[in-house]
């Protein structure tokens, strides 16, 4: 078409389309270099190599965290032609690649976070000791997954799992993940315990798991969190700032459930202990009533005591009483017809009187009454 | 009327509740047999389930924004 004279904007129009059906996404890997973000929203950064440069346009909201320039980085983006600002290209998703970036901007984050408090220890919450729900985030048919189900239903039963399947890796993975949690933690009956996991990869496999919009979201969870990636280096953000870490899948599920054969031989010794309960109450009970017979026993035998004590007593006295005991001492009793004489007044010389003795009477006269001054 | 079918953490509590019971001072000998009984019955069902219970996978999708 080289009659054709375009406007400047059929002209931007044009090769947009031609853009849009050419190169309706590209892939673009350099070092990051001029980054800046304008009025906290808009992002501006050029990947170069050592002859080209390239420049980009996107939103905060698509950083996977803080960015510095000398950063090797991954961005998928559609190029774009813009009608005032030229050629630039519009993210859709970015990524650090290569060890060493991946783990400087890792460091860049934790320290944004650090400083924030999203890791402190005083955020974590316990979990739930027999969880009833649990909610699982991970890719449907991994190894993560059959390696948590294994362990847990090993391990436990009677647990409902609410499970998402998502991208564990690859640019949709973080935005799968945090989907995720919020909809787990918007669900009109949340779990009570929440598991994240996956299993072992490379550095830029586990990207998504030291995403900023990830680590955020774990840590804003209304549902306490535990965090698996299966990698021995170092951990991942979503993991520091999750309630609880586990190493691996299967030790998710240890953490997340008791085990229910420890639980049986713990019943079993609560059930002896009760059994052992019940007999001390009875054998103290036993012993009580031991000792209150024993008590009953000696209160009658001392009532018996002090009554024979004082039949004893009466006895006594009884024989001081005892006319006879007197008359057999020498004494008598004098008697005047039927009345008692116990003054000389009650009688007269010639009288005749009757002198009680013991083992018989005198029939006396009386001579001469002599009565003491 | 039916008994609703009871989790392992509530018939865990109420274990722990006949437990402490037991240990608190002055028990009851007739409360007490009433008591065991209870619990033993409640061991016998918490064995149960340890041994029958089965986890169930829910599967469910995330809104898509």
């Amino acid at each position: 078409m080289p009659d054709l004279v375009l406007s400047p904007t059929d002209f931007v129009a044009l090769v947009n389309q031609t853009l849009e059906f050419a190169y309706p996404n590209v892939i673009i890997e350099g070092e990051l270099s001029d980054f800046r973000v304008s009025k906290n929203r808009w992002v501006y950064f050029s990947l170069k190599d050592d002859v080209s440069s390239v420049q980009f346009f996107g939103t905060v909201y698509q950083l996977p965290g803080p960015l510095e320039d000398g950063l090797n980085i991954r961005v998928v983006g559609m190029p774009r032609l813009h009608h005032k600002f030229g050629f630039s290209i519009n993210i859709v998703s970015l990524s650090p690649v290569g060890e060493g970036s991946i783990k400087k901007a890792a460091d860049l984050l934790r320290a944004k976070l650090e400083a924030e408090g999203l890791f402190a220890q005083e955020r974590k919450r316990t979990l739930p000791t027999y969880p009833e729900t649990i909610g699982l985030i991970t890719a449907g048919g991994s190894a993560a997954y059959a390696d948590f189900i294994k362990i847990l239903d090993e391990r436990w039963g009677g647990a409902e799992i609410q499970f998402i399947d998502v991208y564990v890796q690859g640019e949709q993975a973080a935005g799968q993940i945090v989907q995720a949690i919020e909809h787990i933690n918007q669900l009109a009956e949340p779990p009570e315990v929440l598991v994240i996991t996956r299993g072992g990869g490379s550095a830029e496999d586990l990207n998504a798991f030291n995403d900023e919009r990830v680590v955020r979201a774990v840590a804003s969870s209304r549902i306490p969190i535990v965090v698996a990636v299966g990698h021995e280096v170092d951990e991942s953000l979503a993991e520091l700032a999750a309630d609880m870490r586990a190493s691996t899948p299967s030790n998710a599920a240890q953490i997340v459930v008791p085990d229910k054969h420890h639980e049986l031989s713990h019943l079993k010794i609560k059930r002896q202990g009760l059994m052992q309960d019940l007999i001390d109450l009875y054998e103290d009970a036993s012993q009580g009533l031991t000792a209150d017979r024993e008590y009953l026993t000696s209160q009658v035998f001392r009532l018996f005591e002090i009554e024979h004590e004082r039949l004893l007593a009466n006895r006594r006295l009884s024989t001081l009483f005892d006319p006879s005991a007197a008359l057999r001492r020498g004494y008598a009793i004098v008697r005047q017809g039927r009345q008692i004489v116990t003054k000389t007044g009650q009688t007269k010389a010639g009288q005749g009187l009757d002198v009680q003795l013991s083992d018989g009477k005198l029939n006396v006269k009386v001579n001469k009454v002599i009565t003491d001054d | 009327m039916i008994e609703a079918k009871k989790s392992y953490r509530q018939m865990n509590e109420q274990l722990a509740e006949i437990l402490a019971w037991f240990e608190s001072e002055q028990v009851d000998l007739d409360e007490a047999v009433a008591k065991y009984e209870q619990a033993i019955k409640l061991l016998g069902e918490m064995e149960t389930y340890l041994k029958t219970a089965q986890n169930k996978v829910k599967k469910i999708a995330a809104k898509t924004a």
